[in-house]
């Protein structure tokens, strides 16, 4: 009966949860940048494709920090707003004389505070997610007010300059080391999720809490950590934001949670939880960086082009629900009704 | 593959065929945003600019970009890298702010695009600026609220202004040379507030300070203009107001006596000259001036139109 | 004396407001299956959670192979080898049967899970329990059987000795009704212990060692199955004696107001037939899960219906919608009335008034507030409803004159037809009584009454005729001069036979 060994691997892949999504939304993502090579072939040049890179790489990280948390089954609000808090509170440190490192240090040790209150609000005060983050959005968008009586920074300075360019100007063998960042995140966050008892913890919450509280799973710290992991990540994309403009800037990082849903969505991660694959957030994040750039390249006038992603996000999503309709996993309530219909 | 088609018919009907004209040169202007129509009248006077070069047989192309969702530094970063992706030999920017985007800038000059500075400049040396002294201007202002208080027979009382954002050089400017107008005066200006050019928060603002039992306001762009405006005719009284930059919604304003007068920028001269400049620099011509007073014109109910 | 799996001695619970056991004992020896019964509240579901490790207990032991177990969790339960699998199944849809079966015991090598390692052992499980389901499978994909089907594995594969089924067969067809029978056979065999909750006695010939019977949250008797018969089961279920007195009334029963036919409205509303006549009160009896309180709201209008008509004084009416229901005279008192029957956080005056706004407003549809106060006024005095005055929130009033309220809405435009679901659940001895009034000043009031109830001396107390459900139909009708506690829990019981003797 042990078939699994004979099994063909790709059918492997397209049951896993929310995977069959993937599949469809890249052939979109193909067929998108083919149409906009079309319209402009600046898009395909070595120097578009760089910048392209490295514009998909903020929407990359904070997908992922919204997928973590979408898979259990709740959502964060407050990414943009951390991001901003970063961004602001390393800038501000480094305007006063600190090490650029040390500094990054401190602000992403806060950013995971903030993560920890996410995590208590929700899963142990028991607060809808909707409105705790909503909560912790506003705060953090203060905090990063605050921090510099409610101006922007100056300029982080020449000392900086290392900085700036690890996060976001440097070239490293061709492309941006923000690429490499990214790709990194994703390479451990992605073991995580996939490889690891906390990983498979992720899922089993977002899928059933009752039954992963009745076999054991301490749901508290699950929770926790999926939002730690949500705040780690928009701290990194905060720093990058410092360093690309070189100062601290209040309103950074504003809509990003919203940004960082259409990702993880366009990628295949559930709203509803459980379900979805982190390179499907890749996916997910590369449409959304293709559709600005081939955009803007192909000279489309700026008033339309944020109906125009909308309508294509539409239809990505739209089209998953057609095409994988007949594989839902069925709930109870039908199962139930399948086999008293059986019965009869 | 119905969704394949539905998305390619969709781009298709919505997009206009790029031209793939090659040799001429190209011009990319990146605007703050494309909310004011302050930019659109940019716009305008770089394509008139553009057309009117085309029949003396300089072909540019001419694209223009700006952040989809408001002033946003790294959208704006990202708009420029695009440009130059797209090769862009000239970027006509009006920077959102001084120092974020210098970096970029620099990465680019150093490869060889060359810039000039629309309305505001960044802290990074380009080949010119065309753009309102806005210091002089907001003096102007200044001035011209002083003497209508003065005229009136007010001489003492609070003034409120109502700008941007601590950021926008422009703007800071302005109130810069607005408060210059005042030294030496009884009148108290008090702490300035920020409406981020949006008009409804700055109409807010507005009606706080004329509660407050201010006698004059200021508005330091367009937006923040329409605030004041709208607050004082909404109020009544004798409240003064005088503002920046000119719109239809200002210029009604002006003509039902809810505003004294305003400062219009001459964005199109900014659009058309700078247009020009562009054509000289990628001729290989050296620009005379570096900096290009594009001025201010005083509009109040005896000129507005 | 062979040793015991698990002994519970003396243990007693109690809810606020109702003691749910009291003083119970149950013990589980290896190699057999142990079927629990009782009706509805016997407390079954309360002890075997406090042997899970659910619930804890107010007092009482609980031994485990012999030895005490202070302060049992899930946990722990777990670990001493105690397994239950619920009746509404704990899975997690979107993870695989393997990833289902480890769930909080992962199998994890340097920081990686050991797929390759959990797949093979959730694939050694299934195959001993002769189930052939891919351990890769989603468990969402699966259909209902299987997923049982996998609780099981996944308890086993915990070491469970000691299994606790809660109502398995209800969702299963014959066929896996089998296969379910054969794996419990099996681990009999294997030297496992089973506790089998179940309504459905007659399935219990194929499997059931012995019996344990509660009834009112007291231990009643153990016997073996052979040794005993159907018909003393259920007397030891019932065979309460009825100490409280009910108010009744008797009236001549006139012409028939109230009929229903042929409704049908899924699962558990089927080809129901029932008739209220002038001066009469009409019970429905039945297990949890029946079918009564869907049939009520399929008549109500508040389910859609597939098919079924409804007459009431001799006109057929059309109900889509309580709407038409309503208008039509016939109303529902609900089981949940701060739910379903109230607007809490609204005035007892808004609440009366809400559904009589037709009657309270003019043409231009301005509600007339005098009207509306004497209205209120009126119910109140009629139904003695005690309150404050009328402005006060419904939430503040007790039980008894909530339900009140409710009946009071309805009284207000002269219903002709009421249906009560669980009229006095929640509520206490005195203002039961007045309930009781209430529906009997209604029967001579010649409006029809037909209600539900779970208690059974409630229903044997009240009613003129009894009609009882199970599973969807209805299995009798016994007037009241016929019906006692056994014959109506035999009815109640009446599931439709799934199994063929051939595979007994």
């Amino acid at each position: 009966m042990q078939s699994s060994q004979k099994r063909n691997p790709l059918k492997r892949i397209l049951t896993v949860r929310g995977a069959g999504q993937v599949i469809t939304v890249t052939i979109g993502l193909i067929v998108l940048c083919a149409v906009f090579a079309l319209l402009n072939p600046n898009f395909t040049s070595q120097r578009n494709l760089n910048n392209l890179m490295r514009q998909i790489a903020p929407f990359l990280i904070v997908g992922i920090a919204q997928s973590y948390v979408l898979i259990t089954g709740n959502i964060d609000l407050s990414i943009g707003s951390v991001l901003g808090m970063s961004c602001m509170i390393s800038a501000t440190l480094m305007t006063r004389g600190m090490d650029p490192w040390l500094a990054s240090a401190i602000t992403l040790i806060s950013c995971l505070a903030v993560g920890i209150l996410n995590g208590v609000l929700v899963i142990n005060c028991k607060l809808p997610p909707f409105i705790a983050t909503l909560g912790t959005m506003t705060i953090a968008r203060g905090i990063a007010q605050i921090v510099n009586n409610n101006m922007n920074t100056d300029a982080i300075g020449d000392g900086a300059m290392a900085f700036r360019d690890f996060f976001y100007y440097g070239k490293f063998l061709g492309i941006y080391s923000t690429v490499y960042i990214a790709i990194v995140l994703w390479l451990v966050f992605n073991f995580i999720l996939s490889k690891t008892r906390t990983g498979s913890h992720i899922y089993a919450v977002g899928s059933n809490l009752e039954a992963a509280k009745l076999s054991g799973v301490n749901i508290s710290k699950v929770v926790i950590k999926a939002y730690m992991v949500s705040a780690f990540c928009s701290g990194v994309a905060g720093l990058i934001t410092c360093a690309t403009g070189g100062l601290g800037t209040m309103d950074a990082g504003l809509s990003y949670e919203l940004y960082a849903v259409a990702a993880s969505v366009i990628g295949g991660v559930s709203t509803l939880g459980g379900q979805g694959i982190l390179l499907g957030t890749i996916v997910g994040a590369s449409v959304w960086g293709v559709m600005q750039n081939g955009l803007s390249l192909a000279g489309a006038p700026v008033a339309l082009r944020n109906i125009i992603i909308g309508v294509i996000v539409v239809i990505s999503v739209l089209a998953d629900v057609i095409v994988r309709s007949g594989k839902r996993p069925r709930r109870i309530r039908d199962a139930v009704a399948e086999a008293v219909a059986a019965k009869q | 593959m119905k969704k394949v088609l539905a998305m390619v018919l969709c781009l298709m009907l919505v997009l206009s065929a790029s031209s793939m004209a090659l040799a001429a040169s190209k011009v990319t202007l990146i605007t703050m945003d494309l909310m004011d129509q302050h930019w659109v009248n940019v716009d305008k006077g770089c394509q008139d600019a553009v057309a009117e070069l085309k029949t003396q047989g300089i072909d540019i192309e001419y694209k223009l970009d700006a952040p989809t969702s408001g002033k946003d530094d790294a959208a704006q970063i990202e708009c420029i890298n695009n440009a130059y992706a797209n090769n862009a030999d000239l970027i006509l920017l009006a920077s959102n702010g001084p120092d974020t985007q210098v970096a970029t800038i620099d990465q680019l000059t150093k490869d060889g695009v060359k810039f000039i500075y629309v309305d505001s400049a960044a802290n990074y040396p380009a080949l010119q600026t065309l753009a309102t002294n806005n210091t002089n201007a907001g003096q102007t202002a200044g001035e011209q609220l002083l003497a209508k208080l003065t005229a009136n027979g007010v001489t003492e009382g609070k003034i409120g202004i109502v700008n941007v954002n601590a950021a926008t050089t422009s703007t800071v400017q302005r109130e810069a040379g607005f408060r210059k107008a005042f030294e030496g005066t009884k009148f108290e200006i008090l702490e300035t507030q920020y409406g981020e050019g949006n008009a409804t928060k700055s109409q807010e603002i507005a009606a706080n300070y004329i509660t407050d039992g201010c006698v004059g306001i200021f508005g330091t762009n367009e937006g923040g203009t329409v605030g004041v405006g709208n607050a004082i005719k909404e109020a009544g009284g004798t409240v003064v107001g005088v503002g920046f930059d000119k719109s239809d919604a200002i210029l009604g304003l002006i003509k039902d006596g809810s505003l004294l007068c305003t400062m219009a920028q001459d964005p199109y001269k900014m659009g058309y000259e700078g247009m020009k400049s562009a054509a000289k620099a990628l001729a290989g011509e050296t620009l005379a001036e570096q900096n290009v007073d594009t001025g201010v014109q005083v509009i109040d109910a005896t000129n507005v139109q | 004396m062979q040793e015991y799996l698990v002994e519970l001695q003396g243990v007693s619970k109690s809810f606020p407001g109702v003691q749910a056991l009291d003083h119970v004992q149950l013990n589980l020896q290896a190699g057999e299956v142990l079927a629990l019964l009782g009706e509805n509240g016997a407390g079954k579901s309360t002890l075997m959670k406090i042997l899970s490790g659910i619930y804890p207990k107010d007092e009482g032991v609980t031994r485990v192979y012999g030895n005490a177990v202070e302060n049992m969790t899930p946990q722990k339960a777990r670990e001493l080898g105690i397994a239950i699998i619920h009746q509404e199944l704990n899975m997690c849809q979107h993870l695989t049967v393997a990833e289902n079966i480890f769930l909080g015991r992962e199998i994890v090598r340097g920081g990686r899970l050991a797929r390759r390692e959990m797949n093979a052992a959730a694939g050694e499980v299934l195959r001993h329990l002769n189930i052939d389901i891919d351990p890769e499978t989603i468990v969402g994909d699966l259909q209902l059987s299987k997923q049982q089907m996998v609780e099981i594995a996944k308890a086993l594969s915990t070491n469970a000795k000691v299994l606790i089924m809660d109502e398995p067969t209800s969702a299963l067809t014959a066929k896996e009704i089998n296969d379910l029978f054969t794996i419990i056979r099996k681990l009999r065999a294997e030297g496992h212990g089973i506790i089998y909750i179940s309504h459905r006695l007659e399935e219990l010939q194929y499997i059931a060692d012995r019996v344990t019977i509660l009834r009112d949250g007291q231990y009643i008797t153990t016997m073996n199955y052979r040794d005993t018969s159907l018909r003393e089961i259920i007397s030891y279920m019932v065979g309460r004696e009825i100490k409280e007195k009910f108010p009744r009334v008797d009236c001549e029963p006139g012409d028939v107001i109230f009929e229903v036919k042929n409704l049908n409205a899924g699962r558990l509303v089927r080809d129901i037939n029932l008739s209220v006549r002038q001066g009469e009160i009409v019970g429905i009896a039945g297990l949890m899960g029946a079918g009564r309180t869907e049939t009520t709201r399929a008549i109500f209008g508040v389910d859609p219906k597939v098919s079924g008509e409804i007459w009431l004084r001799g006109q057929h009416v059309n109900i889509r919608r309580p709407e038409d229901s309503i208008r039509a005279g016939i109303v529902l008192v609900p089981e949940d009335r701060k739910r379903d029957g109230l607007c809490v956080k609204l005035s007892i005056k808004d609440n009366i008034a809400l559904p009589n706004l037709d009657i309270l407003c003019n043409r231009l549809t301005v509600v007339n507030r005098r009207k509306k106060g004497t209205m209120t006024d009126q119910t109140v005095h009629d139904l003695r409803i005690k309150l404050p005055n009328a402005d006060v929130d419904a939430a503040s009033l007790s039980g008894g004159n909530q339900q009140k309220v409710v009946v009071g809405k309805w009284l207000a435009r002269h219903s002709k037809m009421v249906l009560f679901d669980e009229p006095t659940r929640g509520i206490d001895v005195a203002a039961k009584v007045e309930i009781y009034n209430l529906m009997n000043e209604l029967k001579r009031q010649g409006i029809g009454v037909l209600f539900v109830s779970s208690e059974m001396p409630e229903i044997l107390g009240i009613s003129d005729r009894i009609v009882v459900m199970c599973d969807g139909r209805i299995t009798g009708e016994l007037p009241i001069g016929e019906a006692t506690q056994e014959k109506i829990m035999d009815l109640a019981t009446r599931f439709e036979s799934k199994i063929n003797h051939a595979t007994a």
